[in-house]
């Protein structure tokens, strides 16, 4: 058996012990509160004031809990006034009024965006640079408040309006979830597209968007010279026709276009352009030796052009070699060039020695005032029979046997 | 004795000399330590920023549709670290009523908001410790060029401890919905409206798969009712660190035998909260108290779980961090068949004075709320340290655990009396007596009072049918300092609480280890 004598004068004395609790409180009595405010719904902005009924002898704090953060008001006279800075925030205001460390009476107010003040647009548009077509947009977002910095309701309308080449089109949605949106697709145009947007009798600043051409088509190009001749001196232009897109808009400044250019050994040469006005231009040095290339230039991974053939001509056919008596000094030239002048100066002569059969050393000069001059000095080449390759301008000399004394 | 002078001038101007030169080396250093700080990558790209996680409220995504654009796993991460540090750095601000960080998690006209309302509460000595729990987040929007968002925060659940002159007047729990529009900025997603809705419910969790339960005030595992007769448990080569390092599962099987053929069926178990991982649960451990849990359940014995062991914190702050300890351990084993209960925290009456009562209670109420959500089929309980701490949260846990070392003389009453106040099973949950008579206490009881002292507690628990667990198997070589302190008397009685003694031999006790 569980229960027995002292289980029974436990209970007793427990049933005592709860009824003199019960007692207790009852002096103190259960506390009643009533609200006497009925409105539940305000404006931001508006004063704010809860009126509760209760035993003015007792002690009661209204904790305060918005969006923000929580605070806590002391009254006696049981009229609890919402401070300024909770008063003017859009959201629901929470409140507990303590008694004694418990909470009494709770409920809460919502307090909406003050509709009668000015409006305050706060706009958002990105990207700022969008590619001309029907297939890339910017998107403009607007973020309307009061004047309380609170976020306007649910269903404000908005007027969208943007500016491009002549057009102007104005839109109306509602906003959602703090904010009013709409996309702007790119029109095919390049241009600067002109943003804003209004609510009532508030207009917002202007907003600018970049529309860039989009990517270029495929294209021509030409090439320039002031003569046909392997001089090594002039200069080669490569031009570009207008690189355009798609929709006929000039590609943008700065495009970057790479000429490549293939001789007939196969080697690669390349220039660089970029565009302005969607031209882009690639400058190359004459060779200094016959030869035909092939031009071709690429926007890299993007458009590429035609291919064009540049046949370049010997400049000159034959030179004089004048070895002195002891052969040790060569004198090359004088060169000319395709009208009998003397070449300008810095033409390429290249000297290769070779003794036994074997070359020994190259020996490269540029010319000067149509000559060059080599000097085989006695330390580096002792006595005896060399032969010798001389070429220059794409005409190669052969010497053999020569005796060096 | 001239020269001897003059050598003394020398050394004090050699040393005097020296000393001003580290001196002004040590300025010139520390000026330009100072220039340097700031400009810095490190601080400039904010990537040294929170690397200790300090927050963590649940957070689920719910959804991420939205008619903006689709958004990127990388900046739904951006977005869900800035917001939930959006409101630490806001619940630290009110609790110190300062601004630290307030302007890298709001923008500039959204700040001020918090400004006023830290003004009028700093006037008024307002000191607001609070926390929130959980938070649901779906998307609504995202823009085209990444820079600003919409998101919905429902059922966000807040603690709110009030102070005023560093008295706590009072508590608040309640749950709200949030919608919060973002901007990107500085590389900070920034708020830059937050406005609360109307409040909501709570959403259901888990339902429990009754596999433990309690009607009226018996227990029922399996449909079964179950009568816990059982012991404290660790090995005796490491008390208090039983998932350490010298972990073996060989030992703690062949203890779990000891125990099965002395006719117990329940253990009770310790899980340190820091040694576990704090937060971010150690997978290992994991897989040590798995092991444990696996042997119990194939030596059919029940295991009270006993969580948070040596944590001391319970600062709201702090609270989410627990959270996230519970609901890795708790929520892995909700199945696990060997578990007869969760004991939130061995003792926490003990922590009253120290850390607040009221904080304290505050914490294992939302705690146990925690474990429900995360396991509803297992019983919850707390170890209190005396009977009248019982009766608190009575209303809360499913069973009711008690310490008892006091006279045994009166434990009848004191039992009956307790008995009539909580109509749930009570658990007698540690009792024991220390045979530590010897140097240190020459007036300590001996084997021989111990083995009467079970001897009688054991009648009176058969007479009464009282669920019970003894403080416990083994006398311990080492008692660490964290338990008892350092005192070596103290130490001393701790480690003769055993019914087998150090060198491994069953004292007289054990033939009462149970009825």
């Amino acid at each position: 058996m569980r229960i027995r004598i002292r289980h029974i004068i436990l209970m007793g004395f427990s049933l005592l012990f709860s009824i003199s609790f019960a007692l207790l409180v009852q002096v103190e009595k259960p506390v009643q509160v009533t609200l006497k405010t009925t409105q539940k719904k305000y404006q931001a902005g508006d004063k704010i004031m809860l009126d509760f009924a209760y035993d003015s002898t007792l002690t009661f704090q209204l904790f305060l809990k918005n969006s923000y953060g929580s605070t806590l008001l002391t009254s006696s006279s049981g009229q609890f006034i919402i401070p300024e800075y909770l008063a003017k925030k859009r959201g629901t205001l929470d409140y507990f009024l303590i008694h004694n460390s418990k909470c009494v009476f709770k409920g809460d107010i919502s307090i909406h965006a003050n509709s009668d003040t000015l409006v305050e647009l706060e706009t958002y548009i990105g990207p700022p640079s969008i590619v001309a077509g029907d297939r890339d947009y910017t998107m403009h977002v607007v973020a309307p408040t009061d004047r309380y910095d609170n976020p306007l309701p649910d269903s404000t309308k908005v007027k969208f309006k943007h500016q491009f080449l002549g057009a102007e089109k104005e839109y109306e949605e509602l906003t959602k979830d703090l904010i009013g949106w709409r996309n702007i697709f790119a029109y095919e145009k390049k241009g600067k597209l002109l943003v804003s947007s209004q609510i009532g009798e508030t207009d917002s600043k202007e907003f600018s968007v970049e529309i860039y051409p989009a990517l270029p088509e495929d294209f021509a190009i030409e090439s320039f010279r002031e003569h046909n001749y392997a001089d090594g001196n002039q200069i080669i232009t490569f031009s570009t026709g207008i690189v355009r897109d798609e929709f006929d808009n000039i590609v943008a400044n700065g495009t970057m276009v790479n000429f490549v250019i293939k001789n007939q050994e196969g080697t690669l040469l390349k220039a660089q352009g970029t565009t302005v006005n969607g031209i882009a231009l690639g400058k190359v040095l004459h060779p200094s030796y016959e030869d035909v290339w092939q031009v071709q230039a690429f926007v890299n991974g993007i458009a590429k052009s035609n291919t064009i053939s540049v046949v370049f001509e010997a400049v000159l056919e034959d030179f004089e070699v004048d070895f002195d008596t002891s052969n040790r000094e060569i004198v090359v030239g004088p060169l000319r060039s395709f009208m009998e002048q003397i070449i300008p100066d810095g033409a390429l002569v290249k000297l290769e020695i070779y003794k036994d059969n074997k070359r020994i050393e190259t020996k490269v000069k540029t010319s000067f005032e149509g000559e060059v001059r080599f000097i085989l000095a006695e330390g580096f080449y002792p006595t005896g029979d060399y032969d010798f390759d001389i070429s220059s301008l794409g005409v190669t000399k052969t010497f053999k046997n020569i005796t060096l004394q | 004795m001239i020269k001897m002078n003059r050598n003394i001038y020398r050394i004090l101007v050699v040393i005097s000399f020296l000393g001003v030169v580290i001196a002004i080396l040590f300025i010139i250093s520390q000026t330009l330590t100072y220039l340097n700080t700031g400009a810095d990558r490190n601080s400039m790209l904010h990537v040294a920023l929170n690397k200790e996680k300090v927050y963590l409220p649940k957070l689920v995504w719910k959804d991420t549709i939205n008619p903006g654009r689709p958004i990127e796993k990388q900046t739904m991460n951006d977005i869900q670290t800035d917001y939930l540090n959006a409101w630490y750095v806001r619940n630290v601000a009110y609790q110190n009523n300062e601004l630290k960080a307030i302007d890298d998690y709001y923008t500039t006209s959204a700040m001020q908001n918090i400004v006023h309302t830290i003004e009028a509460n700093q006037s008024n000595q307002l000191s607001i410790h609070g926390t929130t729990i959980t938070h649901n987040l779906s998307l609504d929007f995202y823009s085209a060029d990444g820079q600003l968002a919409v998101i919905n925060d429902s059922g966000v659940k807040e603690y709110q401890h009030v102070y005023k002159d560093n008295q706590l007047l009072f508590q608040i729990e309640d749950i709200s919905n949030y919608k919060v529009l973002l901007l990107l900025e500085d590389g900070y997603w920034r708020i830059r409206h937050i406005v609360k809705n109307e409040n909501s419910e709570e959403l259901e969790g888990l339902i429990s798969n009754g596999f433990a339960k309690v009607i009226e005030d018996k227990i029922y595992v399996d449909q079964h009712e179950y009568q816990m007769k059982g012991i404290n448990y660790y090995p005796q080569k490491t008390p208090w660190d039983m998932f350490g390092d010298d972990f073996d599962i060989e030992v703690i099987s062949k203890d779990f035998d000891i125990l099965k053929e002395a006719g117990l069926n329940t253990i009770r178990i310790f899980v340190p909260y820091v040694e576990f991982g704090k937060e971010q649960v150690h997978p290992e451990k994991l897989q040590k108290l798995q092991d444990v849990l696996d042997v119990a359940l194939s030596k059919e014995l029940m295991v009270v779980v006993t969580l948070f062991d040596f944590y001391g914190d319970y600062s709201v702050l702090d609270w989410t961090l627990t959270h996230r300890h519970a609901e890795q351990i708790v929520g892995h084993f909700k199945d696990h068949k060997a578990i007869l209960a969760w004991d939130i925290k061995n003792e926490p009456n003990l922590d009253f004075e120290s850390r607040g009562k009221e904080n304290v209670i505050g914490w294992l109420k939302e705690m146990i709320h925690q474990i429900r959500e995360h396991d509803p089929n297992h019983l919850v309980t707390i170890g209190w340290s005396d009977m009248e701490s019982a009766t608190l949260l009575n209303e809360e846990v499913d069973i009711v655990s008690f310490h008892y070392y006091k006279d045994i003389d009166d434990f009848d009453n004191d039992f009956s009396f307790l008995d009539v106040q909580v109509d749930k099973p009570l658990v007698l949950q540690e009792f024991g007596l220390s045979s530590n008579r010897g140097l240190w206490s020459p007036f300590g009881s001996s084997e021989r009072n111990q083995a009467d002292y079970h001897k009688t507690f054991q009648e009176i628990i058969k007479k009464k049918n009282i669920h019970y667990l003894s403080w416990t198997l083994y006398d311990f070589q080492n008692v660490p300092s964290s338990v008892v302190g350092g005192l070596p008397w103290r130490k001393h009685k701790q480690k003769h609480f055993g019914f087998i003694d150090a060198s491994g031999n069953k004292k007289e006790a054990f033939q009462y280890i149970s009825h």
